[in-house]
């Protein structure tokens, strides 16, 4: 295929566009993606030499920044988060939402709310970690060696073989 | 002879569907120049379906919630920032950078929408990826897809030497999609230079500390945590499937008589 390889000259649909035009390509020849590209272009044109623009990147801050930093503060941070998990939340999350109900249901002071608020924390993970325990203990029941011996159940792998004895073998 | 050439071609990027690809690689060669006499014929179908802006409803696939649960948002640290990612960012969270996750969906829908395109028009995809925590997870989506992956150390010239390398006439990829154009922290990915070389269109996850130049559907977003990559590659197969899907729902008469004639 007539090819030009300057990748950093143009876009790869300005290339082959080029070739069509010139003829060293037949345009019935032109790659499945031609037709794609022109009919929905990329939002930039991916050229090697596109410049970069000079946006101002902001700072996120929120209300409850004092809060979190009060409780980062105190407490230790020693939890462990699973990757592959969307859902569950985080100690600190759990607090913010502690302190935040605390205080619409009754504003006292900021010192009595986070005190309050600790307490529950600890409360709720004390309930958690409970539960958890009583799960683990079911989930030991599906064990890897146990999922790949049912496997190989499955597999009919696990029923001993034909009956060889090596040393009968030899001995003929 | 064509045979022949055909599976060492496929061997670059991987031994399964040796027995499936083939077949694939034959027909889209033939289909070419057959269809012309076929009352309904390929391209017109295929001309038909560009005037759709959204033909494979591909925007339905995730929402920016979902985006937001797999952790697309975040970024490296500012110190690693590379000045052609700055549209894409919301802001910085003290010292971590954040993606705009509105900017990340409409990119993401671009590139869902070519990858399904590019599977309807019988188009080879191949995946990439170089962090070894999500390389299984990444060959095993590609092979759900019926498509090819490579997720280990790239030899020079897979593309650009191809023939010689491989000993005959080898049908590169159509479209590569990168789940992270990152070798390492320092270094992009040779492929990604290599596919523009070849003119291949390429997608790819790009992170804050990575160059969107010379991809050509750039997505925005964390390319790092096995959450985030899950999802990537489930929402490409199912694009992927679902172009696949409507190419045997709409050709499956036209393929037949192909397949029988050749």
């Amino acid at each position: 295929m007539a090819q030009s390889r300057l990748e950093k000259i143009g876009t790869i649909f300005t290339r082959v566009n080029g070739l069509i035009k010139a003829g060293a390509m037949k345009y019935e020849d032109r790659p499945i993606w031609f037709d794609l590209y022109t009919a929905f272009p990329p939002k930039l044109e991916p050229r090697f030499d596109r410049p970069a623009p000079d946006t101002k990147i902001k700072n996120i801050f929120y209300a409850e920044d004092v809060t979190r930093a009060k409780f980062h503060k105190r407490t230790k941070q020693n939890e462990t988060v699973n990757f592959l998990d969307t859902r569950r939340k985080t100690q600190t999350q759990n607090f913010i939402q502690i302190y935040e109900n605390l205080k619409t249901q009754n504003p006292l002071d900021d010192e009595k709310l986070f005190e309050t608020a600790v307490e529950l924390l600890a409360e709720q993970s004390k309930n958690t970690s409970t539960e958890k325990s009583s799960e683990a203990t079911d989930e030991i029941k599906t064990s890897l060696s146990n999922d790949f011996a049912e496997s190989l159940d499955k597999e009919g792998r696990n029923k001993p073989g034909v009956n060889v004895d090596i040393q009968k073998l030899f001995s003929e | 002879m064509l045979q022949n050439s055909l599976k060492s071609g496929t061997r670059i990027f991987t031994y399964r569907n040796v027995c499936a690809i083939p077949k694939r690689l034959q027909q889209t060669q033939v289909a070419t120049n057959t269809p012309a006499t076929e009352p309904e014929n390929i391209a017109v179908i295929e001309e038909r379906i560009l005037k759709h802006p959204d033909y494979f409803q591909v925007h339905n696939l995730f929402t920016v919630r979902d985006l937001f649960n797999a952790r697309v948002h975040y970024g490296h640290k500012e110190g690693s920032l590379d000045d052609r990612m700055r549209p894409y960012i919301y802001g910085s969270r003290l010292g971590h950078l954040i993606f705009d996750l509105d900017i990340t969906a409409a990119h993401l829908r671009d590139a869902l929408n070519i990858a399904a395109h590019i599977a309807f028009r019988d188009g080879i995809i191949l995946f990439f990826n170089r962090n070894a925590l999500n390389a299984h997870l990444v060959e095993k989506k590609a092979i759900e897809a019926g498509e090819f992956s490579h997720t280990r150390f790239w030899r020079g010239g897979i593309f650009t030497n191809a023939n010689v390398q491989f000993g005959a006439v080898t049908r590169l990829p159509d479209l590569c999609i990168f789940l992270n154009t990152q070798n390492n922290i320092l270094t992009q990915h040779v492929a990604v230079r290599d596919s523009a070389k070849m003119a291949i269109p390429t997608i790819g996850i790009v992170d804050t500390n990575c160059n969107p130049n010379l991809i050509t559907y750039p997505v925005p977003g964390n390319d790092d945590s096995p959450a985030a990559i899950e999802l990537y590659c489930n929402l490409f197969k199912a694009a992927i499937l679902r172009g696949k899907e409507k190419r045997k729902e709409l050709l499956g008469e036209t393929e037949n008589t192909n397949s029988s004639k050749s």
